[in-house]
């Protein structure tokens, strides 16, 4: 602790000037007493008291510094941003629906949610839970995990009522558990109803509901005084589906009367409102109305897929204190339209004000009619690869490379929209793509074009499709496909997955194609010019895509000609990770850091999932998705290096350039394809076609 | 001379078209939000594509089952991208429901509006409330069988298939994308209405336009477009 002062002179005003003490300040305060007074408070954790005396200054003068400091800007209190967010998240969700209270978990993705959740969900009811309540619990694996979070030994005379029938056997998150845990971890009294959820007819509920035991049971349920649910949303992988529990005709119908979340089994539409379905009269659980009653209604919920069905309960009024996250309590803020809540975050945590948008004009290009633009492209680019590439039967659309298609070789056919060029045709050629089909601007061909470049790459052996993996292409290839196996050749496809930042690891197929297409197309390529059996074909080019890792960053929209206008905005001071290329937004977008820093964040994570080790060898892919000059992949591409080498990494091949863009957007993408010995092998097969070529 | 069905459809496409034209840029913002921003052009190619066919087919002897057929294969060669199947099958099965009929009254009307709605469904193995098209098309599809089965006329049909895809279309606001490229950007999509939902509204409007006489008493206060 700091020494007392030796001269104890007293101020006669609140607000002495700095003249007055400067004597006795110690040297490192400077002049200044306010900075003096505000380290001993903050820094040495004195009283306001001591200070006086160290000071030898009135409390109140203390006090006055302390207030000044804050205003003059010495002292800033700052609270941890994600804290902040979670906390200006709550109180909005607290106005908004009237809650008694709410609480939000900041977003963090080192832990599991529902442990997370469940952690939170426990917290709260620490402060909840009082000796004498009556408490109903419905199930599933949040509840279970609140429950199971708990630890309130010291309360008295609780009853832990189950508020819904018991289940199957095959889930461990029933409602016997639940209640089970929820009891043991309050030391109270557990009452569980012995009678199944559902049942299987009316009559028989009937029947069960008439029992003198399960009376007696839903009388204790109707003492409740407090309750704790969880909130199930209809999407595919709920507990609703994934429980088994439900029968699944059943959930159709109620979609089909727009169901959109359950609350301790029952139905709820995007009101609230009870929906009317088969199993209602079979349904063993406190009533909506009945939980509706209940003085204190606490939900847990979270994760974004919730979102409808958290909304849905809380505009029925079925929650009167939620625990949710960050993330679904900002998206339950937006589907509601409160946009103040964003406005609010970004204000605080923003350094400076937002730069004013300059009005955009049309973007400028070399476009003659924009409706020709497709057209009068592909006109371009047969004329300049006329060695490579020519017509199928006069269609522009369909297109087939002139050293390629030969009997006994699987036919190589890929792909997809414009805007991407060199994407798709420059890959066809010898050695890679027999045949291309090409759409729209950022749209999938039709079937018809795909089942010409079939007939015309098809050598009696077979023909492989590889594309991205977008919901339009998968629908207009499968379509080829069927018509192609009707003339009696034989299709596999293999969808491009390489964007690792389109979607979480255990949703890897649902994952797009990027940039990483140029190593797969390479590869397949390669195995059907080796005359390889359809089969091999396919399993070596699905495991190209499984090794095929590529994260986009975006620093500018791109702009089509149709319009000339930009996509979207990406802030003066911002970029987007994990951008598309057809200028979809982004799944995360950042503070714009410096090309060194943006390559560490996209190879950490590559890197995550890649698991490669020292000694084996990659392939590189640093490709312009538009805009970016050569100069500036460059500079990324010597920290890929420099981070190859770190890790002791071989980089056996690298390509730096235009490989497959998104019109003129201005970003670039990182694809690395983590080789052995077979896939080396099949890179190194020899190729040439307008934009790849190896001898 | 009352105009045969194959014309009215003709007129339909028409329709539609002029109606897809004049929301072009709406429907692409839309789509800027949370897809690529080509939503307004594709509709607008497709439906240039099927009046471009349409022009082609001597619609005296057509039945509205062929008309709806080669509607379907315009569209799709025209457009590809995901909306090029799914409104190709929806169309495509409107031509079944169709193959018999040589007239389009207001029970015809509603088969076709549910035909379409079915094959969208199947095509994209969606269902409702994963922010799509569908949120529009299965209401509708509903709406105009309920009204024909309360023995509502052929205005009131068309009002209510409208009201509720409309209605439908607003609720996608609330909606997470569970298919097709808004289902990359999560809850993103929140707050935004689905484009292809909207489009589908101006489709069922410029359809109950085609086939309503009293075209001017249906008044739905929109909040899509």
């Amino acid at each position: 602790m700091t020494a007392k002062s030796p001269l104890m002179r007293k101020t006669g005003g609140a607000r002495s000037s700095p003249v007055e003490v400067a004597e006795t300040i110690p040297l490192r305060y400077g002049d200044d007493p306010y900075v003096w007074a505000c380290w001993l408070y903050y820094e040495d954790g004195m009283t306001q008291g001591d200070i006086a005396q160290t000071m030898g200054i009135s409390r109140a003068t203390v006090n006055a510094y302390l207030a000044d400091a804050r205003e003059r800007g010495i002292v800033n209190i700052s609270i941890d941003p994600a804290r902040l967010s979670s906390l200006t998240i709550a109180q909005q969700l607290k106005q908004h629906f009237g809650l008694q209270d709410c609480l939000v978990i900041p977003s963090d993705d080192s832990r599991p949610l529902i442990d997370r959740l469940g952690n939170a969900g426990a917290q709260a009811l620490q402060k909840l839970l009082k000796s004498g309540d009556t408490v109903g619990i419905t199930w599933g694996r949040t509840t279970l995990a609140v429950a199971e979070n708990l630890a309130l030994p010291d309360l008295q005379d609780v009853t832990i009522v189950q508020a819904t029938g018991g289940t199957t056997t095959d889930f461990a998150y029933t409602p016997e558990l639940c209640a089970a845990r929820l009891a043991a971890a309050v030391n109270g009294r557990c009452v569980n109803i012995t009678a199944p959820a559902l049942v299987s007819s009316p009559h028989v509920r009937d029947i069960l509901m008439a029992e003198p035991i399960v009376i007696d049971q839903f009388a204790a349920l109707g003492r409740t005084n407090k309750i704790i649910f969880g909130i199930a949303s209809m999407r595919p992988n709920s507990t609703v589906h994934t429980s088994g529990f439900f029968e699944s005709v059943s959930l159709q119908q109620y979609l089909s009367h727009n169901a959109t979340g359950v609350i301790a089994g029952r139905f709820i539409d995007e009101h609230g409102a009870p929906v009317a379905g088969p199993l209602e009269n079979r349904t063993i659980a406190i009533e909506l109305d009945m939980l509706r009653n209940v003085p204190m209604r606490i939900a847990v919920a979270g994760g974004f897929d919730k979102v409808p069905a958290i909304l849905a309960a809380l505009r029925g009024g079925y929650v009167s204190v939620l625990v949710t996250d960050a993330a679904t309590g900002r998206g339950i803020l937006k589907a509601e339209g409160v946009s103040e809540v964003d406005q609010k975050l970004l204000a605080r945590t923003r350094l400076e004000p937002p730069p004013a948008h300059a009005p955009r004009t049309h973007v400028k290009k070399f476009i003659n009619d924009p409706a020709d633009v497709v057209d009068e492209m592909l006109e371009g680019a047969i004329s300049a690869h006329r060695q490579y590439i020519r017509p199928v039967e006069g269609s522009k659309r369909a297109l087939i490379a002139r050293d390629g298609p030969r009997p006994g070789k699987v036919g190589l056919v890929v792909g997809g929209g414009t805007g991407h060029e060199p994407c798709f045709l420059g890959y066809v050629g010898k050695g890679i793509a027999d045949a291309v089909a090409i759409g729209n601007i950022f749209s999938s061909p039709p079937p018809d074009p795909i089942v010409r470049c079939t007939e015309a790459a098809s050598g009696g052996s077979g023909v492989l499709y590889v594309y991205g993996n977008y919901a339009g292409d998968v629908m207009n290839f499968e379509m080829a496909a069927e018509i192609a196996k009707e003339r009696g050749i034989e299709v596999r496809s293999v969808l491009t997955t390489d964007d690792i930042a389109s979607s979480p690891l255990e949703d890897r197929e649902g994952r797009r194609g990027v940039a990483g297409n140029v190593f797969v197309f390479k590869i397949a390529g390669a195995a059907c010019d080796k005359m390889w059996s359809l089969e091999e074909c396919e399993r070596v080019t699905r495991k190209a895509n499984a090794r095929t890792f590529t994260i986009g960053v975006a620093l500018e929209p791109c702009s089509l000609p149709q319009t000339r206008r930009q996509n979207f905005e990406i802030g003066a001071e911002e970029m987007e990770i994990g951008m598309g290329i057809h200028g979809e937004p982004g799944v995360m977008r950042e503070r714009l850091l410096s090309a060194d820093a943006v390559t560490d964040a996209v190879i950490d994570r590559i890197f995550a999932e890649m698991q490669a080790k020292a000694g084996d060898r990659v392939a590189v892919l640093v490709n312009s998705l538009g805009s970016t000059p050569l100069m500036e992949l460059y500079i990324l591409h010597r920290r890929v290096a420099q981070r190859l080498t770190a890790r002791g990494i071989t980089m056996h091949a690298s390509w730096t350039g235009h490989y497959c863009t998104s019109i003129d957007m201005t970003g670039a993408s990182i694809t690395i394809l983590h080789l052995d010995p077979e896939l080396t092998e099949l890179l190194e097969h020899p190729c040439d076609t307008a934009v790849m070529r190896i001898n | 001379m009352p105009e045969n069905a194959a014309r009215s459809l003709g007129r339909m496409f028409h329709l539609i078209s002029g109606a897809i034209e004049a929301e072009k840029d709406h429907l692409s913002e839309l789509d800027g939000v949370i897809g690529d921003a080509d939503h307004g052009i594709t509709m607008s190619i497709g439906f240039m594509a099927v009046n471009a066919t349409l022009a082609r087919l001597d619609m005296e002897t057509s039945t509205p089952a062929a008309v709806l057929s080669i509607a379907a294969s315009a569209f799709l060669n025209a457009v590809g991208a995901s909306t090029g199947p799914l409104y190709a099958t929806g169309l495509q099965r409107a031509s079944q429901a169709l193959a018999d009929s040589c007239e389009l009254g207001p029970v015809n009307q509603a088969a076709m509006i549910a035909a379409i709605a079915r094959g969208i469904r199947d095509r994209g193995k969606s269902q409702r409330g994963d922010k799509t098209m569908l949120d529009a098309w299965l209401p509708a599809a509903e709406a105009a069988q309920t009204a024909i089965d309360t023995g509502g006329g052929l205005t009131m049909m068309w009002q209510q298939a409208i009201a509720a895809a409309d209605s439908g279309a607003c609720s996608t606001r609330s909606m997470i994308a569970a298919k097709g490229r808004a289902a990359r950007v999560g809850a993103r999509s929140l707050g935004h209405i689905d484009p292809g939902a909207a489009s589908a509204v101006i489709i069922l409007r410029a359809m109950g336009r085609t086939f309503c006489p009293q075209q001017a008493t249906i008044r739905v206060v929109s909040s899509v477009s």
